[in-house]
């Protein structure tokens, strides 16, 4: 069936008549009866969208999604997969047999040799499960208990634009729906004056350009564009132009929004464009969002254990520790997906010097988000995942020394970990060769993954789908796709 | 009390071991008769002699015996009476008849065969109702045979739920099922040992022939009490080791009725008992408040459109937890204080098919959690930053599916915890911000796991551990460095100290991880056990170990590191 006609079916409308039009009226009328109850702010209603009919498809572990992107892929070799083994190769050659083939990026194929660059941290067993965590990870090595770490996501993109494409919306080719906007339609909202899906972008330390982002990464492709993910600056007000002008107080705006609700209202009906109905909603949210960002973003009430729980970097806007701060308080208002995409991660010199900066940027954060998730009894029924676009390679790409080197882009390995709602926690899953090349045990393929993290969320990945050019699309596209069992609890 | 001697009493206690040997043997032996009468039997017969003479000599000794026991008293004198002379009978006649065996007046014999198993059936008949009671066969048998038989209807805890638990009066009703269950087979009508009976409040307040035995309102004064918390194993202990005893519950509710002032026909509903005890006597005086209400969830397709009215008259968030399940959860979290008691109220129509009910940061109180009692198949309960304090939570107690409460930031204290132990299936609470302290958490947590079975599973854990040990091979690269000098010389010195390192991690004799320090060099290998006394058994004997020597040991000649 065709978009259009799909949001002209009577289901569709009924449900957005439920949500947004009979609310609007009532709020109309009232404000007509009680002129001052829009003074200071909007009377308190419900502007959650429902889950699909048949949603979820089995009983959810995880309710909400907090999914931590290190953007540039963070080496596996120095953070999780230990290969003590390579100490006695530096700067051997890595041999064919293991590169076996493998499409390297142009910067490294003209290279004349391979060089092994062991990592130059140390790794100790922490927890009581005992999983191998670098020293650039101090913090996230005492939640180790906490997570699964899988080392061996895989993906066939070898450079950042189509890998973080591929990983965050199932394609590597632009214009898919991402991970959180399949969420947000699927699930439907918990939250009254959010959005479903909620991105930061926080700065980073380490000292070099990092590579680009998206806003398709956080984009709603061919589903109705109120799914897409909203993206908060990271510094000064969270969202633009939320602000009354000067001289226009909240009645005024709530009047002018229901007269243009109306006129949207006859031009829907006219074209039956969705996307009349999806900026209808969009004005509300924004109207919602004019008391409930000042209120989200003011951490004001914030304890300070709490607040030194996520470090010194959290009253500080920007920055990682305050988006992930914010991601607790988000997924606390019943926003869905809170995505945090963290830039800087892509090492390919100097990775002695900035990869220690990033790391400290995330690590402690990751700990308290973890511990605020579980104090506050939501770890529960929140998944969190780590993890960048893909991995990279064990051999040096720059000048190898035994103090500096680099590392080019790996997809045949990398390392993930997740925590919370129906995760094994303390658990690893899969191994990889001595080289931390190629998988030698549980393969988990990137779709696999996207798989598992729908599964732990209710829904069965196969049977969420949109129609669009004649196709069933849906998140893992038409490959196959396997729930990993390991990863479940 | 000046009773009979202890030798007496010693062979008099000898009576319930020997008992069953005539009961036996005399039966036997009717049934070997009546099988001889067939000709394809015939041969049983030649055994009936042999039987004969174990038969008699054993019922005269367990007669005797009996007698003796008799003297010690305690027994309710009719029964005795009847118990006595027909053991008596019954040795007798056993004699008698094998008296006619040796004579071979067959015919006599076995008349008086007859007789003797006769007569061994009423004794013991009256030999069980002294010991377990006159009702002990039928106490349990279905109503109308227990009408036909003339006995007195059930007064068992387990078949009375006629009355709601309110009205229930508390001795007859809570007491007295407790006692005749533990303790009236022994101090009752039939038995009335140390002259207590405990089958009347009258008797139960008389005492025994050593004074009260309970006195209202005061437990430690009550030496029924003292008597029955005390250790099992001590020689006070009631009742007496072997038979059947009172479960923590009973206990509970005796103490809670002693403290109470011991009433009789007083209401339990007008002694206001506390939540713990109220929750006991739920799950004994029929249905449980949870139970009443535990109606099964209606179908999805039946409860969606009340489902949505509520949710849009209450502003708040209600779907299906899963497509083809039943269960609903509801989300008030968004409306904040604007959602009270009064509209979770409104949820009750609902209230079968909620299983997920999230009331964060709602204006709900103590009141509202009420509502809370008819949600039975609640399995995630958020309460979290509500005015929710101790006296709330007792109306959670009928939750028997609650897995996870969140408590944080409420007033909760340690004696809200008391409320929740009733919760069968709770699983996590959370309780960050509270009045709780950690010991009080760390005891309550404690208290709700099998510590046994944990500790086990540690144990395990560590002998796995032992054998993942025993079971390595040590691969070694040694220390990379780019100086070739140093490198060899660890490897040396690591070599050498391989080479004074045991084959093995686990001791070939018993088993368990070896202690390092007792050690044998056999062919060419150290070889660990775990204490000197393996040590001492393998040099004894070392070819008796070899094979498992070779299974927990690298072979001869290969324990060493291999260097690169």
């Amino acid at each position: 069936m065709e978009p259009l006609n799909h949001f002209l079916q009577r289901q569709t409308r009924r449900t957005f008549f439920k949500s947004t039009g009979l609310a609007a009226g009532r709020i109309a009328l009232a404000s007509l009866m009680l002129p001052g109850l829009f003074g200071a702010a909007a009377a308190p209603r419900s502007h959650a969208h429902p889950a699909l009919p048949g949603l979820p498809h089995f009983a959810p572990k995880a309710r909400r999604l907090i999914y931590l992107f290190m953007n540039g892929a963070p080496s596996q070799i120095d953070l999780w997969d230990y290969k003590p083994k390579m100490q006695a190769l530096f700067n051997a050659d890595l041999p064919d047999s293991i590169r076996n083939g493998q499409r390297l990026t142009t910067m490294t194929s003209g290279q004349k040799r391979f060089p092994v660059a062991p990592s130059i941290y140390q790794f100790a067993p922490h927890g009581e499960c005992g999983t191998l965590v670098s020293e650039l990870l101090p913090h996230t090595a005492q939640t180790v208990d906490d997570l699964c770490v899988v080392k061996t996501v895989y993906t066939e993109a070898i450079n950042h634009d189509p890998a973080s494409t591929y990983i965050l919306t199932g394609n590597q080719i632009p214009g898919k729906p991402s991970l959180g906007a399949w969420l947000s339609y699927g699930l439907g909202s918990e939250a009254d004056n959010m959005p479903a899906f909620v991105v930061m972008t926080p700065r980073w330390s380490a000292k070099r350009d990092a590579q680009a982002i998206y806003q398709r990464l956080w984009g709603a492709g061919f589903l109705p564009s109120q799914h897409q993910g909203v993206a908060l600056r990271p510094a000064g007000d969270p969202v633009l132009y939320l602000d009354n002008p000067p001289g226009v107080d909240a009645a005024a705006r709530r009047a002018m929004l229901d007269g243009l609700a109306k006129l949207n209202q006859a031009n829907f009906e006219r074209t039956g464009d969705p996307e009349v109905e999806t900026r209808i909603s969009q004005y509300e949210m924004a109207f919602q969002m004019q008391t409930s960002m000042p209120e989200l973003t003011d951490i004001s009430g914030e304890p300070s254990s709490v607040l030194d729980l996520y470090g010194p970097d959290a009253t500080k806007p920007g920055t990682f520790a305050s988006s992930a701060l914010l991601a607790r308080r988000l997924a606390e208002r019943g926003v869905r997906v809170v995505q945090i995409l963290h830039r800087g991660w892509d090492h390919h010199g100097d990775l002695p010097r900035d990869l220690p900066l990033q790391c400290h940027d995330v690590d402690q954060p990751c700990r308290a988000l973890i511990l605020d998730l579980k104090q506050r009894g939501m770890l529960d029924d929140t998944l969190v995942v780590w993890g960048g676009e893909f991995g990279r390679t064990i051999y040096c790409q720059s000048d190898l020394s035994h103090t500096n080197y680099g590392r080019d882009h790996h997809p045949r390995c990398f390392t993930m970990w997740m925590a919370g709602g129906g995760v094994n926690a303390g658990t690893v899953l899969g191994e990889t060769d001595d080289f931390s090349y190629n998988v030698v045990r549980d393969p988990v393929h990137i779709r696999d993954l996207n798989a598992t993290i729908l599964h732990l969320m209710g829904i069965d990945h196969r049977l969420l789908t949109y129609r669009f050019q004649g196709l069933e699309q849906k998140l893992t596209g038409p490959q196959e796709a396997s729930v990993v069992k390991g990863l479940l609890a | 009390m000046s009773g009979p001697p202890d030798i007496v009493l010693f062979f008099g206690r000898l009576h319930p071991l020997l008992v069953h040997l005539p009961i036996g043997f005399i039966i036997l032996l009717a049934l070997v008769e009546l099988a001889a009468c067939f000709p394809r039997f015939a041969k049983l017969r030649d055994s009936s002699g042999f039987i004969l003479t174990l038969a008699a000599p054993a019922a005269i000794v367990t007669a005797t015996c009996g007698w003796l026991l008799s003297l010690a008293g305690g027994y309710q004198d009719h029964l005795l009476a009847w118990h006595k002379w027909m053991g008596i009978a019954t040795a007798g006649a056993c004699t008698l008849a094998a008296l006619l065996y040796l004579l071979k007046w067959k015919r006599l014999y076995r008349v008086c065969l007859a007789i003797t198993a006769a007569v061994l059936v009423v004794a013991s008949h009256f030999g069980g109702s002294l010991t377990h009671g006159s009702d002990y066969l039928v106490r349990y048998a279905p109503a109308p045979l227990r009408a036909w038989l003339g006995v007195a209807p059930d007064l068992a805890p387990s078949g009375n739920k006629s009355f709601s638990l309110a009205d229930a009066p508390v001795f007859a009703g809570v007491i007295q099922p407790i006692l005749q269950q533990n303790c009236v087979v022994c101090h009752g009508p039939e038995k009335a040992k140390a002259g207590l009976r405990l089958d009347s409040l009258p008797g139960l307040l008389k005492g025994s022939e050593n004074g009260a035995v309970v006195v209202a309102g005061k437990t430690a004064d009550s030496v029924l009490l003292k008597r029955v918390l005390l250790p099992p194993d001590s020689d006070d202990h009631m009742p007496p080791d072997g038979k059947p005893q009172p479960s923590t519950d009973d206990l509970a509710l005796l103490q809670w009725w002693v403290t109470a002032g011991t009433p009789g026909n007083t209401r339990v509903g007008d002694l206001k008992p506390p939540a713990d005890i109220e929750h006991i006597l739920e799950a004994r005086l029929g249905p449980p408040k949870a139970a009443m209400n535990a109606a099964p969830p209606k179908s999805l397709a039946e409860v969606l459109p009340l489902a949505n009215q509520v949710a849009d008259d209450l502003n708040i968030l209600i779907s299906p937890i899963a497509q083809n399940e039943p269960w609903l959860q509801a989300n008030a979290r968004s409306a904040g204080t604007n959602f009270t008691d009064a509209t979770l109220a409104k949820l009750a129509p609902l209230a079968a098919n909620l299983r997920w009910l999230d009331l964060a940061g709602t204006g709900v109180t103590d009141t509202g959690l009420t509502t809370l009692a008819a949600m039975p198949h609640l399995t995630r309960l958020h309460l979290e930053r509500t005015a929710a304090t101790d006296a709330g939570l007792t109306s959670l107690a009928g939750l028997r599916e609650l897995e996870y409460l969140n408590l944080y930031a409420t007033a909760v204290s340690d004696a809200g915890l008391r409320a929740l132990k009733v919760l069968p299936k709770l699983r996590q609470l959370y309780l960050w911000q509270t009045k709780v302290t950690v010991d009080a958490a760390k005891a309550f947590a404690d208290a709700r796991v099998d510590q046994r079975q944990l500790q086990a599973w540690r144990d395990e854990i560590e002998q796995l551990r032992a054998k993942i040990k025993g079971g390595q091979m040590l691969v070694d690269l040694g220390t990379a460095t780019t100086n070739s000098t140093p490198a060899t010389n660890t490897a040396t010195a690591a070599a050498s100290v391989a080479a004074a390192k045991p084959a093995n991690t686990v001791c070939p004799v018993s088993g368990q991880p070896v202690d390092p320090a007792q050690t044998v060099v056999y062919e060419g290998r150290v070889v660990a056990f775990c204490c000197g006394d393996c040590k001492a058994k393998f040099q004894q004997n070392p070819k008796a170990f070899l094979a498992k020597l070779n299974l927990v040991a690298t072979p001869a000649g290969t324990n060493q590191a291999k260097s690169p």
